[in-house]
């Protein structure tokens, strides 16, 4: 049987027939084809694109800013709407629009840190006070110093949030608006317990009345006292040692790399007895929730008393506001050492400021002072129960709106003047969680406070880079 | 003999089909690996990011192997991943054989234990975390209403790890069923029927026949679900934060915390380098076993 298909069958290859010289004809002629098609495509897409073009350069100018703001939406929506209105208006020559992005807390400012490392353009964001330190050494923040000179506006702000903006001598963010905590109980509970309001504002009284109430209200599955267990324990430990006079951190000189700078200060002898008031309430009986609804347990009657943020009234439906304070009383302080002492309380809120990766720094900041133009920001505040960080809608007009509307908007405003901020450096997250720790310790019965604290600043301490 | 131009092509053609393949696992695997072992041993920070990286060497490992709160967390992983591999697979084992016995519903069944892992860990950690809480809890209100006293799962350090493996267990169980039941599918029926009449009783037939035919299935499993439940943190994130006390921070959590809560990059780098030699190790030591098993096996056959 032959084989067809044997070598032999076939011519041999000559130079001619080589198959490098059909490669290059086949490679040669579509190379040709191809510079003919590609040459067309362009002469076709110029032409069609050039009546296109013209047309577009007689219409408006479209922008787009783009922002990351924390939850919840319902008060954004709001400002920026009604911002983007009087935006629109002072530029008719543009067509501009906002693309917003609201995001849970901690979402917001993985997502902002994760933004300006990969230098996105973002245009506006919201900036807890804690994060500003923390943004600006990173340098992702733009320095406002010389737009806010021009801008006129500084005086108009209570110190304490106009300097909350600052860091190291410049202003990155402006503190749009604060909230406090404040002391929230349910009078027909406290009634049928037969304790007095006036006896939770010292230190004693608050740990004896929350025997009675849990003795009084257990059975109907309600607890006595909230006390915070969750991460940001600290937040409600602060006020306790800002009220006996300590700090939290403070400056101190012989830093190995920076000279001066922060040191853990709140191992004090004040911090201890911070601490062991926190420690003689889960004696008493008191547990610390793991869990923080941020008032709507206590607007669930879940509890008798709570101390927390003046965000609370938003958990309150809108119409009973005007009947709130039949049911619900308010003593605007935390519980203090001994009667006639000096409360504190701890002041949030939200700064907003622009991104260095923003290309629309002049538009962003016009859009920014005009969110914060008392006639476009009090109508929000009213709405959400948020406080003012500036003097013309805290004492002007507007605070007749506020009153109005806010249930102890009076007794929530007196309270700014006993309100610290935490500090805004970049190891706060980290000293935060070191004290957080410590807390916990104290909870769990694990440590005593001297040693939880001590434990807690040396942890601090090298954070800081002290050793 | 000189390759023409056709046959050399020819010679390249099946790598250059390898190309796009292996330019993902480049950009997706290598790449990312080697960034991470570059930025753990430069300090990088989030407030240092933009500007000048230096260079540290090992000083990241060394910290991290100094804190206590990584140690921790290696213990805390191990009894999590532990007691998660445990329960996972033998609930999984168990349901999988149930289901094979062809009973009525077997199919509804199966695809009813399926449903958790469709779930994602977010709404698991969620729903655990509601029926867990302290306070109001539906796992309290029943054992109060029983008369008992109630627990702090979520809140007792000695116990918090064990009600996370509860919820993963839930959440990685139907993985198990579903690879067994494959497995188990592929075993011949003949076999078990000449084991009937050779006189073997059904859990004879599980352990001489069913667990060896069955033993491919169970390593590549248990390599799965050890290296899942390792790396798993989004569930813990979201019932406990690793508290209390880190009682619950795992090592992947702790590396999590230390990238983006607290901004340590390489920190949070070289722990996750830390945990890629650890899934490494438990996988080649699986692997090692069950063929250091089978050796045995085909020497006493011999």
């Amino acid at each position: 049987m032959s084989n067809s298909n044997s070598l032999g069958d076939y011519p041999p290859v000559t130079k001619k027939e080589s198959s490098t010289n059909t490669l290059h004809e086949y490679i040669f002629k579509d190379f040709k084809l191809i510079l003919v098609i590609g040459l067309l495509s362009l002469i076709l897409v110029a032409t069609s694109l050039t009546p296109f073009t013209m047309v577009h350069a007689q219409q408006p100018k479209q922008v787009t800013l783009t922002a990351i703001v924390a939850e919840p939406k319902e008060r954004w929506d709001s400002l920026f709407a009604d911002a983007l209105t009087k935006l629109r208006e002072r530029h008719p020559d543009m067509k501009i629009d906002i693309d917003y992005r609201v995001l849970p807390y901690a979402d917001t400012r993985k997502q902002i840190l994760t933004a300006m490392a990969g230098r996105t353009p973002i245009d506006l964001i919201s900036i807890d006070q804690i994060w500003l330190g923390e943004f600006a050494e990173g340098k992702f923040l733009s320095d406002l110093s010389n737009l806010t000179q021009s801008w006129n506006r500084s005086s108009e702000w209570f110190k304490t949030n106009w300097d909350g903006g600052i860091y190291n001598g410049k202003v990155y963010g402006i503190w749009a608006w604060t909230d406090v905590r404040a002391m929230w109980y349910w009078k027909d509970l406290l009634n049928q317990s037969g304790v007095s309001p006036d006896s939770l504002r010292t230190w004693n009284g608050y740990i004896e009345a929350a025997k009675k109430l849990e003795n009084s209200t257990k059975d109907k599955g309600i607890q006595a006292m909230h006390l915070v267990g969750a991460s940001h324990s600290p937040d409600m430990w602060y006020p306790y040692l800002w009220m006996l006079g300590g700090e939290i951190v403070k400056q101190k000189s012989g830093h190995p790399q920076k000279g001066t700078y922060w040191f853990p200060a709140y191992n004090s002898t004040e911090g201890v007895q911070a601490l062991q008031f926190l420690s003689d309430q889960v004696k008493a009986g008191i547990k610390p929730q793991i869990n923080h609804f941020w008032g709507k347990e206590f607007a669930d009657k879940k509890f008798a008393v709570m101390l927390e943020g003046s965000w609370l009234l938003g958990h309150f439906p809108r119409n009973e506001s005007k009947n709130f304070d039949k049911s619900v009383g308010m003593i605007p302080m935390f519980p203090v050492p001994k009667e006639g002492d000096t409360s504190a309380t701890m002041m949030g809120g939200w700064m907003l400021g622009i991104p260095v990766t923003s290309t629309n720094k002049a538009l962003s900041w016009e859009l920014l002072t005009i969110m914060i133009q008392p006639d476009v920001l009090a109508p929000m505040l009213a709405n959400y129960a948020y406080l003012p960080t500036q003097k013309p809608i805290a004492e002007g007009t507007y605070s007749t709106q506020l009153n109005a509307t806010i249930p102890y908007y009076k007794e929530l405003i007196s309270m700014l003047s006993i309100g610290h901020s935490r500090p805004s450096i970049a190891e706060y997250p980290q000293i935060a969680d070191n004290i957080r720790q410590a807390i916990d310790e104290v909870y769990l019965g694990v440590k005593e406070p001297k040693q939880a604290l001590d434990d807690a600043a040396k942890k601090s301490a090298e954070v800081l880079g002290w050793s | 003999m000189k390759l023409t131009l056709e046959a050399r092509a020819g010679s390249l053609q099946p790598y250059l089909l390898l190309v796009p393949a292996l330019s993902i696992l480049i950009g997706f695997l290598l790449f990312p690996l080697m960034w991470n072992i570059y930025i753990s041993m430069h300090n990088v920070s989030l407030t240092t990011i933009l500007g000048e990286w230096k260079y540290v060497g090992f000083k990241n490992f060394s910290n991290l192997l100094r804190d206590p709160d990584f140690h921790m967390s290696l213990q805390v992983s191990l009894l999590f991943v532990g007691g998660s591999v445990a329960l996972q697979f033998f609930v999984g084992m168990v349901l999988a054989v149930v289901l094979n016995q062809q009973i009525w519903g077997s199919n509804a069944f199966r695809a009813l234990f399926i449903i958790p892992w469709t779930v994602s860990a977010v709404i698991t950690g969620f729903s655990f975390k509601f029926i867990f809480s302290d306070s109001f809890g539906v796992l309290n209100y029943g054992l109060e209403q029983m008369g008992l006293n109630p627990v702090a799962w979520l809140s007792d350090p000695g116990v918090v790890v064990w009600t996370l493996v509860i919820a993963n267990m839930w959440h990685g169980a139907p993985f198990t069923v579903i690879f067994l039941t494959a497995g188990l599918f592929s075993i011949n029926p003949v076999v078990y029927e000449a084991a009937r009449i050779d006189g073997a009783t059904k859990i004879k037939s599980f352990f001489y026949i069913t667990l060896p035919l069955l033993k491919p299935f169970i390593i590549i499993n248990l390599i799965l679900i050890t290296m899942w439940s390792v790396n798993f943190f989004d569930l813990i994130l979201v019932m406990t934060n690793g508290g209390p006390l880190f009682a619950s921070t795992t090592s992947s959590l702790y590396m999590y915390r230390q990238a983006f809560e607290f901004g340590l990059l390489s920190k949070g780098a070289a722990a996750g380098f830390l945990l890629i030699g650890m899934n490494l190790v438990l996988a080649y030591s699986y692997i090692r076993l069950f063929r250091r098993q089978e050796r045995t096996v085909e020497i006493r056959q011999m």
